[in-house]
């Protein structure tokens, strides 16, 4: 199958190399931010070209980014993230605060939601407190949802008035605004037993700006106004059609051709190419997600013990001198054409992100360190220490060219340091299961070095505890829960976790999280690659896009508009 | 006659069981599995997969997970996609329309086009005729289909932009029979042309073979006409190893073109089986191997019984 997949990517590519730089540089462009100051026109349709198929646009079970794409039109919750990182009340008024709304009785919380008066689901039903509470009892009753975060922490709701949901939770869940990002209409579903079989899988009913009227499988899905939208006549196209196509590359040669206005998704290493055409703009915006390199501190071995000590990796001093010797910034410049920045952190962006830099290349001081540690050079140029040879592998997914690259310039830095890296990738369904029974190797602890890209929800308390507090390191005794992949223990890291969790003073909490980063930094477990980008792209004539890091590109549709 | 297919159907049973026991082995086999699709969320708990894990029972014992999908398929609950939660039969049966459109007008145009072809190249064997079907025909047989579909993509779609590069219609548009035919003639002739080649080889090697035979020359001696000679005697005999072919092929029209529909964008059968193989969605792929099994042995015994009905001579008991 792997082979026969090459073959038609290989191919695939080929149509594209086909279609060539057929218009001279300029006239395109990159822009991080399309305000635009020209008068919006009325009407039309706007084509965006999606290269993966959305299974299902229902938020309880939907897990592809593309899901979320096509849904953001018809999606709202109660708050919503705006690009500075701050919330707003998005179908609530305002996003309850402490003391305003939010109250804290001993162990438990409650949080007072109230809805914007008037508000209607696209069938023109109105949206009241009871759909808040249906939303909830319906996460929790399907056993086949995609994340229950925050909605298992809920004890009760309560409804006292058709406008006011007081959420009761167990603890102090402090990424209470983030929890209700989707609202299931009661008065459609009540009686469904099993949501699978409804349309709500395609055909949704929303809040939002436009409404799903047709949903051909594998072709398009189209999207019209809702005329019972909240604010009135606020879109300015009737109509967005999102066209499957089978790829990225296909994707990128119908925009170029005109075919379509948008398209969702390119790689870094392609941007250079579409920016090439005129007529094209390509957004790259800010995402949180952040390429790394994790380091196994313990035995590569399958379900390694946590107490167990990597024999080349556990000394922090090798660790160090991996870090010293990732050229960063020449990864960037040669394989992503410069366009994005060398990561610091797992946090990149938002209110908590902290202000860290993670060590600069210098490859002298790696040479240093290692001598220094006693890592001495054997014939073969490989240096060991007391019997254990520095001798790693590295481990991505199969056919992601950037990555395949990286790991190519990593081979020869670090043999210039005289430590023999070996590639050995693997199936993103086998390296990101994230499943202990499906043999995810970072669960299993048999790997030494892994890269991948992760990103943090805005509130990053749910990244920051699963993956680096020592209490989830995932082992054969514990079921394999956890994700602290790089085996990390540090009592004042998980001290300065535990801190974050245990208030719901965001000022409180940046700190503590900037505390646990920095220690997380100083132990030398993690290389933040690049900060990637968010890459879309659409032609000039479709205007109004603006930057999101924390949505999809699909965020402000109703701000889109078509300019002859 | 009767008995002799009730007794293969009978003996398809325990058949059909090996494959689906060797089909979900295999596929279980392959490592990683369905979770990996919610790593970008990063809201989603550990909590969270081992509550999936055992919503979709990849928590039990590979038997068991075997014997509870067979004693649930057999009663016609497919189970659901891990991708999506939809039920299986729902999302086979929606694009089945898809594929079946693709796959019969290929089909019949293969037909249509060899079997005449085939004679014609038999009865008038090394005529400029005969000797540029030949060579066409080798060079089709000879061409992989996503190779051939690409070149059509780039020749057809983008440089003469006489027909769309990809997908059944104009996305949004109502229904129209102009516009749908245009997509669908780079996808049929990707697909027709590597067949035809194929299916006329047949028939010509097999034409050759039976006109040589004594009792052609005996209807010919018999002062029928030529054109009867060859459609209503040699056709029928020399029709067999194409009725074989062509009837085993029968299961692709459900299957569909794996290659073709993902080069074309075609929404159908095959895009679905590549795209749950690629998200490890065991339900749906046991699915559309189940059917597709069923329908080889099924094409096997159609081509078993057309045989008798072309040749008397061959009896079945």
């Amino acid at each position: 199958m792997g082979k026969k997949l090459f073959v038609i990517l290989a191919a695939v590519s080929l149509v594209a190399a086909a279609c060539g730089p057929s218009a001279p540089a300029g006239g395109g462009g990159t822009t991080t931010a399309s305000a635009t100051s020209e008068a919006p026109l009325r009407g039309g349709t706007a084509i965006i070209a999606i290269w993966q198929e959305p299974t299902t646009l229902n938020p309880l079970y939907r897990n592809q980014t593309v899901a979320t794409v096509v849904g953001n039109g018809v999606i709202e919750g109660l708050a919503r993230t705006r690009a500075d990182g701050q919330y707003e009340g998005e179908l609530a008024k305002s996003v309850p605060t402490l003391g305003n709304g939010v109250t804290v009785d001993g162990p438990k919380m409650e949080v007072r939601w109230e809805l914007k008066p008037g508000i209607k689901w696209s069938d023109g039903n109105p949206v009241t407190s009871a759909d808040i509470k249906f939303t909830w009892e319906r996460w929790m009753a399907d056993a086949k949802v995609n994340t229950r975060d925050g909605f298992s922490d809920i004890e009760a709701i309560d409804t006292p008035d058709p406008l006011t949901a007081i959420v009761k939770y167990k603890a102090i869940f402090p990424r209470y605004p983030d929890n209700f990002s989707g609202l299931l209409p009661k008065h459609l579903y009540e009686k469904e037993a099993d949501l699978s079989k409804t349309d709500y899988n395609r055909k949704h009913v929303g809040t939002g700006p436009y409404k799903v009227t047709d949903f051909r499988v594998g072709e398009s899905i189209t999207l019209e106004r809702n005329d019972n939208y909240r604010i009135k006549d606020k879109q300015y196209l009737d109509k967005i059609i999102f066209k499957n196509v089978p790829s990225s590359q296909v994707a990128i040669a119908q925009l170029k051709a005109g075919e379509v206005h948008g398209m969702w998704n390119l790689l870094e290493s392609e941007m250079v190419e579409v920016e090439r055409e005129a007529g094209v703009r390509v957004q790259a915006d800010r995402s949180p997600s952040v390429e790394r390199i994790e380091l196994n501190t313990a035995m590569n071995k399958d379900q390694t013990e946590p107490t167990s000590t990597h024999p080349v990796l556990g000394d922090i001093e090798m660790r160090k001198a991996l870090l010293w010797a990732t050229p960063k910034q020449q990864i960037i410049d040669r394989l992503l054409a410069g366009k994005v920045k060398p990561g610091n952190s797992p946090v990149s962006l938002g209110w908590a992100a902290p202000t860290l830099t993670q060590d600069a290349y210098d490859q002298k001081k790696a040479i240093d360190a290692l001598d220094k540690a006693g890592w001495v050079k054997g014939a073969d140029g490989i240096r060991s220490k007391a019997g254990a040879r520095a001798a790693l592998t590295i481990t991505t997914t199969t056919g992601n060219q950037t990555r395949e690259r990286i790991e190519q310039v990593l081979i020869d830095e670090y043999k210039a340091l005289g430590v023999e890296l070996k590639i050995q990738n693997m199936p993103s369904a086998t390296l990101l299961s994230a499943s202990w029974s499906a043999g995810d190797p970072r669960k299993r602890g048999s790997f030494d070095l892994i890269m991948y890209g992760s990103s943090p929800g805005i509130d990053p308390g749910s990244t920051v505890t699963q993956r680096y507090h020592s209490k989830n390191i995932p082992h054969a005794g514990n079921n394999g829960v956890g994700q602290n992949y790089t085996r990390v223990k540090n009592a004042e890291l998980d001290k300065a976790v535990d801190d974050s969790n245990a208030t719901l003073d965001q000022a409180k909490r940046k700190e503590a999280y900037a505390k646990a980063l920095k220690i997380l930094n100083d132990q030398y477990v993690i290389i933040w690659l690049y900060d990637r980008a968010d890459i879309d792209a659409h032609r000039v004539e479709l205007r109004g896009w603006v930057e999101n890091p924390w949505a999809e590109f699909t965020d402000n549709m109703e701000e889109w508009f078509l300019k002859k | 006659m009767g008995r002799y297919v009730a007794r293969r159907l009978v003996q398809a049973i325990p058949l059909l069981l090996g494959i689906s026991i060797i089909s979900f082995a295999i596929l279980k086999a392959v490592p990683g599995g369905p979770t990996a699709a919610y790593e970008g969320n990063p809201n989603f708990t550990d909590e969270d997969l081992r509550r999936l894990e055992a919503a979709f029972g990849l928590d039990q014992p590979l038997h068991l997970q075997y014997v509870n999908w067979l004693s649930r398929f057999l009663v016609g609950d497919w189970g659901y996609s891990y991708s999506g939660g939809q039920p299986v039969l729902q999302l086979i049966f929606e694009r089945l329309p898809n594929t079946l459109y693709l796959t019969l007008v290929v089909y019949l145009t293969v037909l249509l086009i060899s079997i005449p072809v085939g004679i014609l190249t038999a009865t008038k064997q090394y005529s400029w005729f005969d000797h540029a079907v030949t060579g066409a025909t080798f060079g089709f047989l000879s061409t992989p289909t996503f190779w051939l579909g690409l070149l059509l993509i780039i020749f057809f779609g983008l440089q003469l932009r006489l027909f769309p590069l990809g997908g059944i219609a104009t996305p949004g548009a109502e229904f129209d029979l102009g516009d749908r035919l245009k997509h669908l003639v780079l996808p049929v002739a990707t697909l027709a042309l590597v067949q035809i080649g194929s299916y006329t080889r047949f028939l010509r090697a097999s034409m050759l073979e039976t006109l040589n035979q004594d009792y052609l020359r005996t209807a010919r001696a018999k002062g029928l006409l030529e054109r009867t000679v060859v459609l209503r005697h040699a056709l029928k005999n020399a029709a067999i190893p194409l009725v074989t072919v062509a009837a085993l092929d029968l299961p692709d029209l459900f299957a569909g073109a794996l290659v073709t529909e993902q080069i074309f964008g075609w929404p159908g059968m095959g895009r679905l089986f590549w795209d749950a193989a690629t998200r490890s969605d065991y339900p749906v792929l046991m699915g559309i191997l189940a059917i597709t099994s069923a329908l080889i042995v099924l094409a096997n015994l159609l081509a078993d019984v057309l045989y008798g009905y072309l040749d008397p001579r061959i009896r079945y008991s």
